[in-house]
This record gives C-alpha cells, sequence and structure tokens, in this order.
C-alpha cells in the first residue's frame, strides 16, 4: 500500500508540482484594471489593451477577459483588428467592459490553436477556420455539414441516413489500416464526436493542417486536428430562437426491369434452357397494368424539424451562455427516425482578478429506430436487396401475410417486410463535463488547467424479422440487446508565459497532460423466440442464447512545450515539442517524440505594403513537423483469441472454443507523419479580399497496418510502409461588393492531393484489402499497390463479350464476358480504378440586398471513380443476385445481335471493371434565400425567414444514387475506409432537403 | 456592505473550495495508467497453462471445421462427378464451372473452401505450438495425448480434402507458415498426410469417451478408416503407387477386424441413415456434427432447401444427373438415394431428378428447410468395407473376406439382412476390383465422392462422355473443358497466387 502511493507520487509529481504552484500567491500588489472585450457575437479574443503613451500591454484571453496594471490618470487603448479602436479613461474605475465595433476593414480575426490563441496575421502554420458566420447561413443539423467545402484541405463524405458516421479527411490519408479520423478537441478536451455536438453551440470551429501547428498534438495529430470552441455569452442578455422544417426525399432514381418485363425475361431465360415459362400471358398482362415498385417501397419523404433556443449574456463577473436543441428526423428508408435533445451550460466566473473558473456542461440523448446502416448484412445493405429483389411480387399477399421470399431474383428475404417488421432502438446518453480554472500570476504569467471527463451510456434493443415462423426458418427473429459504456478523462495544465521587450514578442507554454479512457459491453441476443415481443425474448431453448462480455482501456501521458517568438509583428519564429507515452505500445516501444519549428516573414511593415491600396498585406510562412498516430484497437500489441468459435459435439449443445485471430507483436510503435508546408497570404485592397496558397508534402513512415499474415486468418499489427501526401490548399475571400445596399461576399477553396504508397511491408507489392464484394466470394475488391495511391480497385478488366467470329478459349461460349488475361489464358486481377479525389473545391457566396439575402454554395470532387456494386448485382448472376434486373439486358448478346452485355445466363463478376465509373460530381449543396425584418415588433431585434434547399442539383456522370457516399463503414478497423473508398454497395444517398426556418432574436 | 463583502468572500471560498475538489480529484483520478492488465479482457497467454484452455482449443479447431462444412462449398469440387449437378442458371455458375470442367483459378468458392481448409490447418498448427511443454506440467498425460492426437486428425483430414480438390498442394507446418512456400509434390503430400494419420491411430483412444455414436470426436478406428481412404488414392492417379493398395487393405482390415471395439457398424436400413433423427450412428467413422436449432452459425446448410426444385421452394443448387439416375439399379438403394416420389420430368424449372441424402427423406426435414440439424457422414463404414474389398482385389489378395465386406453392401442396398449370405444376391467370382469399383458408384452417389473415384482410377473421359440421357431431356449442362488428366485438378486460387507467386499454377 505505502509503495503503491509512492509509486502514486512519483507519477504525479508533475501535477503535484501545478497544485503546489497553484496554492501560492502573487506578491505583485499593484492597481489592476480588468474587464471584457465583446462584440456583438461575444467575447472578443485576442484584443489587445495598451496603456498610452507605455509599453505596458495585454491581450484579451479566450473569454475576452484581461486585466492590466494602470492608474486612474491612465488610458486604455482598446484594439482589435477588424473593429475600431477606442480609448477609456481609467478613472476610478476598477472593471472596464469594453463593446466593440467592427470595422469595415476587416483584416485580421483570432484563430485558436492548440492550448492557446493567436492572431491570424500571428500564425505561422496552416490554419483553416470556420466561423459561426459562414455557416448561420445553412440550416444544420450536423457539425460536419459546417466544414463541407468550407475550410480548404478538409473532405467531408459519409451516410445519407440521419445521425449516421460521416467521414472527415484533412489533406488527404496516411493510413492504411489505423483510423483516419481527425482528432476532435472540444473547448480543450480531446477526443469529441462532431456528429453529436450541437451546430448552433460553435462559436469557430479550427483545422490544424500542417505539421508545425499539428504537433502540440503530437501523437494525435497525424490526420489533422479539428478545434471546436462553443460559444460564451457576454453583455446584455439575449435570447435567440431558432426553428426550421426540412422535407428530405430521394433525388434520383435507380432503374430496374419493370415488373412486367422482369417476367418476360425470366421466360425468356427458362424457355431457352428447355424449362416451362414461369408466368402465364395473362400474369404479364396483370404485372404491366399493375407493376410494384420496390424502389417507391424502400423510400419516403423524410420530414425533420429542430429547434433551438439559446439565452446567453454576462453580468459583472459571470458569463453564461445556455442552449437547448431537439432534432427530430424522419428518414428517407422507411421505418427510420432520429431524434436528438442536447443541452448545453457554459457558465464562467471570474472569482478573483486572479482566479477564473468555467464549467461547460453538455448532454445529449440520441436515440433513432431503424439506421439502415444497421441492415446491412454480408450480402448488401436494403437498398440492394430492394433493387434485385422480385418485382412481381408484392410485400404483402391479399390476405395481408408477409411474402418473405422468392424462387427468382434475391435469394434473400423481402427487404421491405424486414424493414416493415423490424424495431432495432439505439439511445445513447452523452455527459461531457469541462471545468476548467485560470489563474494569473502576474500580467504575463498564468496557469491554466483542463479537466475534463465524459460518458457516454449506449444501449441497442433490437429485434429482427426476416422471415414467417410459418416458414420454418428458425432464423426467422433475431433478438439482441447490447450495453456500451465509455468513460474518459483528461487533466491538462499549462502554463503560459507571454511579454514584450521593445519590439521583441515572446510566448512560451509549457504543458502536462494525461488522459484515459475505457469501453466496456456486454450484450445478450438470441434468435427463434417463440413469442412476439422483444422484451419476453426470455428464450426458453438456452442453445439458442448468447452472452458476450469484452472491454478495452487506454491510456497517455504527455509533457510539451512550446516557443512563439516575433520580432516587431515582422518575423515570427515557433517550435515546439510533445512527448507522448501510450499504454498501446509495449514499454520501450511507448514514447514518442514530436518536434516541430516554423517560420513566417510579414511585410506588412514595409512601406510598400503600408501604403499599399491593391496589395494591403503579404506574408510568407514555411514549416516542418511531426506528428504521430496511435489510432489503433488498444489490443494491436497482444496475441488474441476469438471465444465465438462454438462446436456442438453432441449436436445439440454449443461448447465454446477458441481460436487463434491475432498474433501479437511486441515491437510495435508509433506511426510518423513528417510534413513540410509552405504557404503564402495576401490581403488586398485593405483586406477586403484576401488569399491563401499552401503546399504541402507528407510522408508518413511506420505506417500501423493490420496485415494478414501470408496463407492465414491471423491479423498481425505492423510498422510497415510509407505514403506520401502532397498538394495544394487555395482559399481566397472577400467582399466583392459592397455598397449601401448590397453586398456580396464571396470565398472560394480548392485542395489539390496527390496520394502514393511508396513502400510496403516485407518488400511486397501489394496488399489485398479487406473488403469483399456482396456476392459472399473472398476476392477482394480494393488492393493497396505500392507505386499507387491508396484505395485501388481491385478486379478483372472487362472487355466486351466473345463474338462469335473470336477463337474461343476452353470453356468460353460467344457471347461471355471477356476478360482481360495473362499468356496462358487466366483471367487477370488487377487495379482498376481509384475512389480517392484528387481535386475537390467549394464555392460559397452570399448576395444581400438590404433586408433580403440569397447564399449560394457549390461543392465538387474530380478524378476520382466509383465501384459501382449496385449495378454489378442489378445485373445478377453471382451470389444471391439470381437474376437480372438491369434495363440493359434487353439488349443482351444474341447470336443475331452481338452487342457487348453479355449473354443471358453467363457468368458475371461483380468485382469487374465493367462497374467502374466516373465519380465526378458537382453539386449544389446549398441555395437560401431569407428575409430579415428590422423591429417588426417592439422586443425583439430581429426576425429573419427563410426558404433553403440542399442537394438541389447534382451534376455527374454516374449511375448510381450519390457519387459522394462510401459504403464502407465509417470507423471500423478491419475494413479501413480510405482504402476502399469509393466503393458502393448500396449506401445511403444524401437526400435533397428542402428547409423552411425562422430566427428569432430578442 | 460588510454583508456583501461576506457573501463575496462566501462565493470566493466556495470557488477555492470547488478549485480544490477539482484539483484533488485530478490528482486522485491517478495519472496515466500505461500498462492496463492484458487479461482483464481475455487477452490469452503464447501457450496452454491447462488441459481445460487446450480442450478449448481443440473445441475451436471444430468450429473451423465447421464453418468450412457447412456450406456446399466444401464440396464443390465434386459436382464435377456424374452423380451431380446444379442449375443451368442463377447464381450457380460457380458450381457450373466443376460440372462442366472448366475451373476458373478465379473461382469463389474454390477460394473460400482454400482460406477455410488452411484456416483449419493453421489453427492446428497453432495448437501444436502452444501445447508444446505440456508434458512437463502436473496434467493428465493421457488426455494430453489424446488431445494431441485430435489435432494430428483434424490436421490430415484438412491436407487430404485440399489435396483431393488440388492435387500439389502447400503444406504449412508452423502457426505462422513461411510466405513464400511453396507446393510440395504430390507423394510428399500424402507422406505428410499418412503421418499425421498415424501419430493421430497412435494417440487417440479406441472409443472417445463420452461422444455420440459415429465418432464426432475420432477414435483410432477413425485415424485407421482415413488412412485407408489416402492409401486407396496414393495407389492410383496421379501417384500410382500400386503397393498401397496392400496397405488400403490392411488398415481396412483392421478397421473391420475391430469394428465392435471402435463402434462401427453397417446400419440395418440404408433409409433411415439421412433421417435427422439418425444423425448421429455407429456406421459413421467421423461425423461433422451441425446443430441447426442453435443457429446459423452452427447449422448445416447444404441440404434441404438446396436440393429442392423451386417448384417446391427449392434453391436448385445441388441435383442429381439424369442419366445416372436412369442406370440406376432399382431397389431399396435406389428408393434411399432418390427422392422418387417427386417425378423430375415435370418440373417447371429444371427437370432434374432429386437427391434423397440432399433433400431429406419425405417428410423428414421441415418443408423449405434451409438451416438443418443434419450431421455429414464424413466417412461411412460402408467405404472401409469396399475398400477392402477394392484394394484386396487390386493387389490380388481376393479373400474370402474381401468378397463377404462387398456383399454385405450388395445385400443391405437390396434391402436384405446384410450380414446374412444370400445366393440370388451374393458374388463370390469374377474381378473383385471393379464389382467392388462400380459398388462404390451406387452406394455413395451424391454424397461428394464419386468424382475422387473417377479421378484415382482416370475415368473421368469415360463416365462424363457417358453422360446424356437416351430419354427426352438432355442433361443441362453440357461439358466444355477437358475431359483429359491434366484438367482432374483445380487450380490454385488466382487471389493466393497473386500474394505469393510460388504457389503458381
Amino acid at each position: 500500500m505505502k509503495k503503491q502511493f509512492f509509486e502514486f507520487l512519483k507519477k504525479c509529481f508533475l501535477s503535484g508540482l501545478f497544485f503546489a504552484l497553484l496554492s501560492m500567491n502573487s506578491a505583485i500588489g499593484q492597481e489592476t484594471i480588468s474587464g471584457t472585450v465583446t462584440d456583438n457575437l461575444g467575447p472578443v479574443v485576442g484584443a489587445n489593451i495598451l496603456v498610452k503613451g507605455s509599453a505596458n500591454g495585454t491581450q484579451t484571453d479566450f473569454d475576452g477577459n484581461f486585466s492590466i496594471q494602470a492608474s486612474p490618470d491612465d488610458v486604455l487603448l482598446i484594439s482589435y483588428i477588424g473593429y475600431a479602436s477606442q480609448s477609456i479613461k481609467v478613472g476610478g474605475q476598477k472593471t472596464i467592459n469594453i463593446v466593440l465595433a467592427e470595422d469595415a476593414s476587416l483584416l485580421d480575426e483570432v484563430v485558436v490553436i492548440g492550448y492557446g490563441t493567436s492572431k491570424k496575421s500571428d500564425l505561422t502554420g496552416a490554419v483553416s477556420q470556420v466561423t459561426a458566420k459562414s455557416f448561420e447561413n445553412q440550416p444544420l443539423t450536423r457539425v460536419e455539414d459546417a466544414l463541407q467545402g468550407r475550410a480548404a484541405g478538409v473532405s467531408v463524405s459519409g451516410s445519407g441516413a440521419p445521425g449516421a458516421g460521416i467521414k472527415v479527411r484533412v489533406r488527404g490519408v496516411n493510413s492504411i489500416t489505423g483510423n483516419n479520423d481527425p482528432l476532435v478537441v472540444v473547448d480543450g478536451v480531446f477526443g469529441g464526436d462532431l456528429r453529436t455536438i450541437n451546430p448552433n453551440d460553435i462559436a469557430s470551429i479550427e483545422v490544424l493542417k500542417d505539421a508545425s501547428s499539428l504537433a502540440i498534438y503530437g501523437s494525435r495529430a497525424s490526420n489533422g486536428v479539428i478545434l471546436v470552441t462553443t460559444k460564451k455569452g457576454a453583455g446584455k442578455a439575449k435570447i435567440s430562437f431558432d426553428h426550421f422544417v426540412s422535407i428530405s426525399s430521394q433525388a434520383r432514381s435507380i432503374e430496374t426491369l419493370g415488373s412486367g418485363d422482369f417476367a418476360r425475361q425470366k421466360n425468356a431465360g427458362l424457355i431457352a434452357n428447355g424449362a416451362d415459362p414461369a408466368y402465364t400471358e395473362q400474369q404479364i398482362s396483370a404485372l404491366d397494368a399493375n407493376p410494384i415498385n420496390y424502389e417507391d417501397q424502400l423510400f419516403q419523404t423524410g420530414i425533420g424539424t429542430n429547434t433551438q433556443l439559446a439565452v446567453s449574456g454576462g453580468k459583472d463577473n459571470l458569463r453564461y451562455f445556455v442552449s437547448g436543441n431537439y432534432v427530430n428526423q424522419t428518414g428517407t428508408v422507411i421505418s427510420n427516425e432520429y431524434e436528438r435533445f442536447s443541452l448545453r451550460s457554459n457558465i464562467n466566473l471570474d472569482v478573483t482578478d486572479k482566479l477564473s473558473v468555467g464549467v461547460n456542461l453538455y448532454g445529449s440523448r440520441e436515440s433513432e429506430v431503424n439506421n439502415p446502416d444497421d441492415f446491412n448484412r454480408f450480402k448488401g445493405s436494403s437498398i440492394l436487396k430492394t433493387l434485385t429483389w422480385d418485382p412481381t411480387l408484392p410485400v404483402q399477399d391479399s390476405d395481408g401475410n408477409f411474402i418473405t421470399s422468392s424462387n427468382f431474383a434475391n435469394n434473400g428475404f423481402n427487404p421491405i417486410g424486414t424493414l416493415l417488421r423490424s424495431n432495432r432502438d439505439r439511445a445513447a446518453d452523452r455527459l461531457n463535463t469541462n471545468i476548467n480554472v485560470g489563474y494569473k500570476f502576474t500580467n504575463h504569467f498564468k496557469y491554466s488547467l483542463v479537466v475534463g471527463a465524459s460518458t457516454i451510456n449506449q444501449n441497442i434493443e433490437s429485434f429482427i424479422r426476416d422471415d414467417n415462423p410459418s416458414d420454418a426458418n428458425p432464423d426467422h427473429t433475431r433478438v439482441a440487446y447490447t450495453n456500451f459504456r465509455n468513460t474518459s478523462h483528461q487533466v491538462s495544465n499549462i502554463l503560459n508565459y507571454n511579454n514584450s521587450f521593445n519590439k521583441h514578442n515572446l510566448d512560451i507554454t509549457g504543458v502536462y497532460e494525461f488522459q484515459g479512457d475505457r469501453n466496456t459491453f456486454n450484450s445478450y441476443n438470441t434468435f427463434a423466440i417463440a413469442t412476439g415481443g422483444i422484451y419476453l425474448a426470455d428464450n426458453e431453448d438456452q442453445s439458442r442464447e448468447n452472452f458476450t462480455n469484452d472491454g478495452n482501456q487506454n491510456a497517455i501521458q504527455s509533457y510539451l512545450g512550446r516557443v512563439q517568438y516575433n520580432y516587431n509583428n515582422s518575423l515570427y519564429l515557433t517550435g515546439s515539442m510533445r512527448i507522448d507515452e501510450s499504454s498501446r505500445f509495449a514499454k520501450g516501444n511507448r514514447t514518442g517524440y514530436f518536434p516541430s519549428g516554423a517560420i513566417a516573414y510579414s511585410f506588412n511593415n514595409l512601406p510598400f505594403l503600408e501604403n499599399g491600396t491593391t496589395l494591403s498585406s503579404l506574408k510568407l510562412r514555411a514549416g516542418w513537423g511531426q506528428v504521430g498516430n496511435q489510432n489503433i484497437n488498444s489490443t494491436a500489441r497482444f496475441s488474441l483469441t476469438n471465444d465465438a468459435g462454438n462446436y456442438p459435439f453432441d449436436g445439440s449443445t454449443l461448447v465454446s472454443g477458441s481460436t487463434l485471430t491475432q498474433v501479437g507483436n511486441p515491437d510495435l510503435t508509433w506511426e510518423t507523419t513528417s510534413q513540410t508546408n509552405i504557404g503564402v497570404d495576401i490581403g488586398f485592397f485593405s483586406g477586403r479580399l484576401n488569399a491563401s496558397v499552401d503546399y504541402f508534402k507528407k510522408t508518413t513512415e511506420d505506417l500501423l497496418l493490420r496485415t494478414i499474415i501470408p496463407g492465414t486468418s491471423f491479423a498481425k499489427f505492423e510498422n510497415a510502409g510509407v505514403v506520401d501526401n502532397q498538394g495544394i490548399d487555395f482559399s481566397l475571400a472577400g467582399t466583392i461588393v459592397q455598397n449601401d445596399n448590397f453586398t456580396w461576399d464571396s470565398s472560394f477553396n480548392l485542395s489539390y492531393v496527390t496520394n502514393e504508397v511508396t513502400e510496403l511491408v516485407n518488400d511486397v507489392d501489394q496488399i489485398l484489402g479487406n473488403i469483399r464484394p456482396v456476392d459472399g466470394t473472398e476476392n477482394s475488391i480494393n488492393v493497396i499497390e505500392l507505386g499507387q495511391p491508396l484505395g485501388q480497385f481491385y478486379g478483372l478488366t472487362f472487355l466486351g463479350t466473345w463474338k462469335s467470329t473470336d477463337v474461343l478459349p476452353e470453356g468460353i461460349q460467344a457471347g461471355d464476358a471477356k476478360y482481360l488475361t495473362d499468356e496462358e489464358g487466366n483471367s487477370v486481377f488487377s487495379t482498376i480504378g481509384n475512389g480517392l479525389p484528387t481535386l475537390t473545391w467549394g464555392f460559397n457566396n452570399t448576395f444581400t440586398y438590404k433586408n433580403l439575402s440569397l447564399n449560394v454554395f457549390i461543392n465538387a470532387a474530380h478524378n476520382f471513380d466509383v465501384y459501382n456494386q449496385v449495378a454489378a448485382a442489378i445485373n445478377g448472376g453471382a451470389g444471391d443476385f439470381r437474376d437480372d434486373l438491369s434495363p440493359l439486358s434487353v439488349n443482351k448478346w444474341t447470336p443475331q445481335n452481338e452487342t457487348d452485355i453479355p449473354r443471358r445466363g453467363s457468368l458475371n463478376v461483380l468485382n469487374s471493371s465493367r462497374y467502374v465509373e466516373d465519380g465526378s460530381f458537382v453539386r449544389l449543396s446549398n441555395l437560401k434565400l431569407g428575409y430579415t425584418f428590422d423591429e417588426v415588433i417592439k422586443g425583439i431585434e430581429s426576425l429573419q425567414v427563410y426558404v433553403s434547399g440542399q442537394n438541389l442539383l447534382l451534376l455527374t456522370d454516374y449511375t448510381g444514387y450519390d457519387p459522394e457516399v462510401s459504403s464502407t463503414p465509417v470507423n471500423q478497423d478491419l475494413n479501413n475506409t480510405d482504402a476502399g473508398a469509393g466503393i458502393d454497395i448500396g449506401a445511403y444517398p444524401n437526400p435533397r432537403t428542402l428547409t423552411l426556418g425562422l430566427k428569432l432574436q430578442f | 456592505m460588510k454583508n456583501y463583502k461576506n457573501k463575496k468572500s462566501i462565493v470566493k471560498r466556495l470557488a477555492y473550495a470547488g478549485l480544490f475538489v477539482a484539483i484533488s480529484a485530478t490528482v486522485l483520478q491517478g495519472c496515466a495508467n500505461l500498462d492496463p492488465d492484458p487479461v482483464e479482457f481475455n487477452l490469452p497467454p503464447e501457450s496452454f497453462a491447462s488441459l481445460t484452455d487446450f480442450d478449448k482449443g481443440i473445441t475451436g479447431i471444430y468450429s473451423t471445421l465447421l464453418s468450412a462444412a457447412q456450406w456446399t462449398t466444401f464440396y464443390a469440387a465434386s459436382w464435377a462427378g456424374d452423380d451431380i449437378t446444379t442449375h443451368f442458371a442463377s447464381n450457380k455458375a460457380d458450381f457450373r464451372q466443376f460440372d462442366q470442367r472448366v475451373v476458373q483459378s478465379t473461382n469463389g468458392r474454390l477460394l473460400n473452401n482454400w482460406n477455410a481448409i488452411y484456416n483449419i490447418v493453421n489453427t492446428a498448427n497453432s495448437l501444436l505450438e502452444r501445447s508444446q511443454g505440456m508434458e512437463n506440467l502436473d496434467v493428465d498425460q493421457d488426455r494430453l495425448n489424446i488431445l494431441i492426437g485430435e489435432v494430428y486428425f483434424l490436421r490430415g483430414m484438412a491436407l487430404f480434402h485440399a489435396t483431393r480438390v488440388h492435387g500439389k498442394i502447400p503444406i504449412p507446418l508452423t502457426a505462422i507458415p513461411d510466405p513464400n512456400i511453396g507446393l510440395s509434390e504430390q507423394v510428399d503430400v500424402y507422406l505428410q498426410i499418412e503421418s499425421d494419420f498415424m501419430e493421430a491411430e497412435m494417440r487417440l483412444p479406441d472409443v472417445y469417451p463420452g461422444q455420440e455414436a459415429g465418432a464426432p470426436r475420432p477414435n483410432k478406428g477413425s485415424a485407421k478408416s482415413l488412412l485407408a481412404r489416402l492409401y486407396l488414392d496414393w495407389a492410383g492417379f496421379p501417384v500410382k503407387d500400386v503397393s498401397k493398395y496392400t496397405s488400403a487393405a490392411t488398415k481396412a482390415k483392421e478397421v473391420i477386424d475391430n469394428a465392435a471395439l471402435y463402434q462401427f457398424e453397417l446400419s440395418a436400413n440404408l433409409e433411415d441413415l439421412w433421417k435427422v433423427a439418425n444423425r448421429f450412428n455407429n456406421e459413421s467413422v467421423f461425423t461433422i456434427s451441425y446443430c441447426g436449432s442453435c443457429g446459423f452459425n452452427t447449422a448445416n446448410l447444404k441440404d434441404g432447401i438446396l436440393g429442392l426444385p423451386s417448384d417446391f421452394g427449392g434453391w436448385q443448387e445441388t441435383f442429381a444427373e439424369i442419366r445416372y439416375f436412369e442406370d440406376f439399379p432399382e431397389g431399396a438403394r435406389k428408393e434411399a438415394t432418390y427422392r422418387t416420389d417427386l417425378d423430375y420430368t415435370t418440373f417447371s424449372d429444371q427437370k432434374s431428378p432429386i437427391f434423397k441424402k440432399i433433400a431429406g427423406p419425405v417428410d423428414d426435414l421441415p418443408a423449405a428447410a434451409f438451416i438443418t440439424d443434419r450431421n455429414d457422414f464424413y466417412m461411412r463404414y460402408a467405404e472401409v468395407l469396399l475398400i477392402y474389398a477394392e484394394a484386396s482385389g487390386r493387389s490380388g489378395a481376393s479373400s474370402a473376406d474381401a468378397w463377404e465386406a462387398l456383399n454385405m453392401i450388395r445385400r443391405r442396398a437390396e434391402g436384405l439382412p446384410y450380414a446374412s449370405a444370400d445366393s440370388s444376391i451374393d458374388v463370390t467370382s469374377g474381378d473383385l476390383a471393379e464389382l467392388a469399383f462400380s459398388e462404390r458408384k451406387w452406394e455413395f452417389a451424391g454424397e461428394y465422392l464419386r468424382w475422387f473415384d473417377l479421378v484415382r482410377m482416370e475415368k473421368v473421359e469415360e463416365a462424363l462422355i457417358a453422360r446424356d440421357s437416351p430419354g427426352a431431356i438432355q442433361e443441362h449442362n453440357e461439358i466444355q473443358g477437358s475431359l483429359g488428366t491434366s484438367n482432374y485438378f483445380s487450380p490454385v486460387p488466382q487471389a493466393i497466387i497473386d500474394l505469393n507467386p510460388n504457389l503458381g499454377n
């Protein structure tokens, strides 16, 4: 016990030290003036406070607070770029609160950087900032939508199902196996989930992109860091109310054979093989008259409402922002519903001039019913099943009984019947608490403590009914309960010293931090229950009951330091070092060192710019740094067995067995990304137009790779391979037209990224991916290939059909599909496409005429392919897809008409280039027209009503629903989504949405 | 004023107290625990510490066998035989490639089966490695010996299954195989399988304690029976080491002589053998057990609906061939083999006969059963008898016992008691080997064995050329590929060669 205590003391020495430091009282006893600087949106961060005629100055902190030594005769100069400067005589005041008004010439903003803030003009690295201002014009239920197309170098894609995971990538993808999700830090606390944050609570989002800004986050930063800052209250109490209703529907349709045509094709096939036709002429005419359209039965119009109420303000030493949000959506797929309540309370209190305490609480409850992604089975999603199901059979017969299977087309259960009779509820409760304490020893030296704790409790109650009990399939009902709990904590101790000596400005930050999380889950499942209800599912037959308990635990401990220096606001230097120790790696391999350095030079002080009218600012930046990645399973370094391998020796009792599934690797260590960034920021016309261009090159070494040991099914994590990313981020933003009645604000950003795998483990030149086609075969459909980008499609090269005039190889008939072969005549699997776009851009415009505003937002991606496995399955003849439902099948090869569509009954290979399509697209993401009433009713500060449409127009050659969706699971360790980007196995498309809303402010 | 000040100081004190609590909580949470307990969430040690652990590993290897064998994929190569065919269209292209003798290296079933079989082999290798040193532990050494024997049996069986499909195969013997491993010569493959079965034969008990009938866990007799099957193959194509006929006969005879000890015997009534109620019976010398009612993952998914035509809601995967059916000698055995109650010529979709062995005896399986409890009789005692007869004949040692072994099968085929001599049925002269060979044709129809008989005796062309029926309905999937010996074995799957070019065909 005693030994443990000392061990503990030793471990915690540093935090003990900080504690000791904190309890010391500052000995400086001068007159201190404190206050808050705000604007009409809230606190102003980084405003300069200067005692006129002296070098005594300070900046507001992140909450807009400042304190400064001054005498009653002094005059304080408060300035902030972009705002009109103010001078205020101190007089007898101890507290001075200042409200700044915007200056016409917008030039600079404050951006949040790791463990602090910086003026944008002081940045040495590449940071994209998205403020509430830029997305308040678009009705949002999700944070990711705010990022899409608004930050250069950030790409967003995901499922169209409400509440489903969305993939966010910063500057391409590095990891083959590890997770490529960026780190999300909410108000200083790691590990946020963008999906669950209420976008209306967000003041700004910063995306750190280059290594010199990322290195401060060390081992978690290799995929970029997204810093989310929530709103804080200030000034007069304000109430804002926001409400919108959205109506969503499918934007596109996929054509398949109609009921009558399917029957005719089926009959023709049967007759050609000497069998009897399956449909009589009478039946066919009846089907022609009353066709059954399964696509129409799957999709519906989704209705959503989003209501938000926020109260914010501040008085004396207390500031508050309290908000509540309620989202309710029905999906565009039948039976899918989503609901989210959230509550936020951000309270900040200045206890004394030196001590401030803030508490941010965020609680949310998400619940959903029948998320269509949960109905994805190994033979495809509900969409895929729907498009390939027998169109001659209705969902229910005339007596109302469900028809669950058919002799033709898809061999699975009727997907509509399954969705209508199943009920899969998922509910997740989250509570994030964040306490931050600031203590100023002097005006130049302060300590902050950030303590975050969060809990997620998730419960799934699933009742899936595929078949009818009368159909004698014991698997007709499946019941599962799953409970998942995640708890995590973080403690960051931050010391900051900031001072100026003549023209030398210095800022030093030191941090000690530790974090941990623990995940546990347990589940119960059973099937073939005799009773109908989920809560009665205590199966009498215990051989049908399964229980699982599992969990994992991770911890990380970090030390870091950063020095920022600038000379005369012209020359900027930044250097940092972070040391991380992670429990994911064995002792000896667990410590990672992540250094960075950056330099920038601003020409703003030079005469030609100071007086310039066209060119008004110019800054060059260059930086280098290293960041790490540890985003692998907490068990990656251990050998693992799977205990799910049961065997019924006596034919009725399952005996639990275990098999080796993973071979341990104690040598596993950090994946390291080195990145070089060179950028330039240019301002024109006194800052009305700003442009940034960044070039970057990232090299990721010691790639964490989950390999399958060749010749086995055992997994092993290895450090193997190198991936390079290089590219350009460009952004241009400004006010194009500005006069009394009309303004046009516009921003454009563009990213170009290329990606190449430059080295692979054990000198192999390719590693087959883990994604399989939906026909149940084990041929990979993705591959990681040396010298090529990640996300290669793997398959046969389709060359049309064999013609009757060809010399036919053995076993081939005229009309069969012709594939590229090697010299020995074997079909060759090779790379046939790539799903990672190299070019993406977004163009956002807001036009304001008097009280009318119009927002147009367009985003696009180019140079990538989509592997259309939906089309492949519709062509039938493989796996569960027994028949051809493609409208092209009427033009199949026949001896009389030798088309390039393979003959009836020929083998259909799903993984072939026949199903690779160009995915490039341009999308009208948002179109919004709003009108703001001034002073309609006394007491209402403003009222805006608007109508908007999302995804109104999509220009693409892709024949599926949506080229932007990726079917592969968003966060799954086994199937890395980026090594399989652009594979469409029946993903839920982005709906077209029409929104009506109003915003009120009191 | 004083009051206000007090209030302020209370707030101040509270805030300090709060701060103190926050920091204390921080400190007491205990920094970072960088070495989590590796066994908290069931992480395995690198070696077994107890027989219970080892036994759990053995159950694990059976589960890999079950996953490999629960689908028709395990037997897909047998669609090449003249007894079995599949639907002419639908999603059965992979089976048609075997049936029509044009097996592509891209065939999905071939790849899945390869992976499943090597999963058994690798799991067996990992068990052998993890059990090393257990003889030095204070554990029941007899039990340990049996468990090790069981691993050898399963590895030998998996390799044997693979080589019958592919011929030359790689033989990994370590848990982590050489990534550049090549194909072994056919003789070396046989030697390894022989060695595994001999290890099993030596270590396994006469009867595995506490098991159902039919050796769901193998006994000494199971290992001997499979050795006999191995020697019969070894004597035929491609190695043609005819000295192995003697070994086959000897091994089979050892089983026959000790049948009572191993608890093997012929079932009195052939028809009953395929009833679900008889899924554990003494005729099976090694049984792969399933439990459909325990769930999809442990169910047999090869029978019932898969062998029925669409007229009965069937999935039309496994059909009988017409000529074979028409030629089949009438009698009890034909009734036990086919669903003669269904007139295939009236089927609306594909007009092919139905195997009772697949679709199940009338009313035995529930209607439209896909998930069943039926077991696989991986090898029947009847085969041991016929191996003895054939191998004796081929090695020129046609004894009275060998004739009797053949006659037992012939009598039962007629629905007569197999142990009672019957001069109207019995044969005692002629070419014992050929008589036994053709007896196998009828006895094992639809049991995925016929193709391998055709291969070892190089009778593929002879059998398949004569497939067409004299009747109105012709066989559905015409032969497209070569019937020569060069096309007997299936290629190594392309995806496997892509990973390791040394396994190139």
